[in-house]
């Protein structure tokens, strides 16, 4: 009987818990109008600024932004990052406290709820728990984004840009349905938080261009030269004046590293021409007519 | 190393054994009994709570509005009771049936008013006809709508607990088995809508005085 009057009690404790992080993101949570019809939702990021989904800001012009506590304010564009779906906007007089990202990234199996706010009516939420931690993931959008959080909560009309928290309502990730149509993604806290960061401080996020067309093969064992890696990326297509053209790089060229760092896929490339390595020198080594060859290139910016 | 997190792990399972878990199996088992299939012409139709022990059981009005008077409710313990329909709403959406029975299982309502966003909810009802069905979620939003015919607006609460045609009429319940909403999915979408618990007691009871009166006056 004790045992039993225990469970309950914290059944109603794991409850309450829930309804207290709702009540703790809460204030933290915008509803931003931004296309017709459906708003969005926006988590705010530092007392001035929301972070939000890129594809929720179908106009550049005219946007707002309702708070907890009412205030209608207009906000505007600071930078959008069309490959992480992520934005920011700066809401002039809108001082309220940035949400907390979670401490520990997300694991699997750990509860979850999906939180919006889609009208005035109050904040939304949905259960579910991290189905799965995962990364690299192509997108339809030409990103690779390195890691994701998976979950089953529902995501309602007008939850994109919103959080998903953990049980202390701390932000686990950012949700959004535009990166995989309509399937609930969340960008990890860790990585929106540091491109929101870049994209507040300097309008957009950086990223490394070699201008190159790939196609991952496999390399038998005789053309390997030397190599243990059983795969590389086929050139086959150098775009003129290009960094990989500056740097030599040929059509037929069979890339297998950069900067020491085995690459046998288009998706393992992309992951290592991250922000910080535009305009440096990176090796890259080739195999050419069987022969292992290195080239130094310097890493360009995509537009 | 290893030995401790074993230990601690093993502790933990032994704090925790079965209780959260054990806890919403107990209390679902419980209140399965207060909670009946409204049958329309020998044919499943929705779900019914035992609002009070004399026999007056809740529903959907849509559950019932094409039965006529071929209603039945069928209990946990297999019997099979003709029911009479004794008032409905068809814009709030609810319905009292009438059953000969005594001493039955009645439900705790709880106070609507008092939910929050992100609570645990729990649903019993019989979805495309399986019978008992429970599932679970939160509370996913509260609202109000405005009804014609209606002086005040009417609370409903929104939940992501997954509910099917023949969930209609059956209880939402809190973490405390306390009934606070009635699943009707009748404002549509694609989420489980449920009238607030304070508005169906409210109805109830007005409707239960209602006929009293009008039998005085007969």
């Amino acid at each position: 009987m004790e045992e039993q009057n225990q469970g309950l009690e914290l059944l109603a404790a794991l409850s309450r818990q829930m309804a207290d992080a709702v009540d703790h993101i809460s204030p933290a949570l915008v509803l931003i109008n931004s296309r017709p019809r459906l708003p969005g939702s926006g988590i705010v990021f530092s007392p001035e600024v929301v972070l939000t989904a890129e594809h929720v800001l179908e106009r550049e012009e005219d946007l707002t932004v309702l708070t907890y506590d009412g205030r209608t304010l207009q906000g505007r564009l600071i930078g959008r990052d069309v490959t992480s779906d992520l934005a920011v906007l700066r809401v002039p007089g809108l001082n309220l406290a940035p949400a907390l990202p979670a401490s520990e990234p997300a694991r699997v199996g750990q509860l979850t709820l999906a939180v919006g706010r889609p009208s005035a009516e109050g904040p939304m939420a949905s259960i579910g728990i991290v189905s799965a931690v995962g990364g690299p993931l192509r997108t339809g959008r030409g990103a690779v984004l390195e890691k994701y959080i998976r979950t089953d909560a529902t995501p309602y009309p007008g939850f994109s840009g919103g959080p998903l928290i953990d049980v202390e309502g701390n932000v686990l990730g950012m949700l959004t349905t535009g990166l995989v149509p309509n399937v609930a993604l969340g960008i990890p806290a860790a990585a929106a938080w540091h491109i929101a960061d870049l994209l507040a401080r300097q309008g957009f996020v950086k990223r490394g261009y070699l201008g190159i067309s790939t196609q991952p093969v496999r390399l038998p064992p005789h053309q390997r030269a030397g190599r243990a890696q059983e795969g590389g990326l086929l050139v086959v297509g150098v775009q003129e004046g290009s960094p990989a053209a500056k740097g030599g790089l040929l059509l037929g060229d069979l890339v297998v590293s950069l900067d020491g760092q085995p690459v046998s896929d288009p998706d393992s490339l992309q992951a290592l021409l991250v922000g910080d390595r535009v305009g440096t020198e990176a090796k890259v080594e080739v195999i050419r007519g069987g022969e292992l060859k290195t080239l130094t290139i310097t890493i360009g910016q995509r537009q | 190393m290893t030995t401790t997190a074993a230990v601690g792990l093993a502790g933990q399972n032994a704090l925790l054994r079965g209780s959260v878990s054990a806890a919403i199996v107990e209390m679902l088992d419980a209140l399965r009994h207060s909670v009946v299939q409204v049958r329309v012409g020998q044919r499943g139709g929705g779900t019914g709570i035992i609002w009070r022990p004399d026999g007056a059981v809740l529903t959907n009005y849509h559950v019932v509005a094409q039965g006529g008077s071929d209603l039945q409710a069928l209990f946990t313990d297999g019997r099979l009771l003709e029911a009479r329909l004794f008032e409905a709403d068809p814009s709030l959406d609810l319905a009292l049936l009438e059953v000969s029975a005594r001493d039955l299982p009645a439900v705790c309502v709880g106070d609507s008013a008092r939910l929050r966003v992100g609570e645990l909810v729990f649903a019993l009802g019989h979805p495309w006809g399986e019978r008992w069905v429970a599932t679970v979620g939160v509370v996913s939003g509260l609202g109000t709508l405005h009804l014609p015919g209606h002086r005040s607006s009417i609370s409903f609460i929104r939940s992501d607990v997954r509910l099917a045609p023949g969930n209609s009429g059956g209880p939402l319940l809190n973490a405390r088995g306390e009934v606070v909403g009635i699943n009707a999915m009748v404002f549509g979408g694609d989420l489980g809508v449920a009238i607030a618990s304070r508005v169906a007691s409210e109805w109830a009871r007005d409707a239960t005085s209602r006929r009293a009166r009008l039998g005085v006056e007969v």
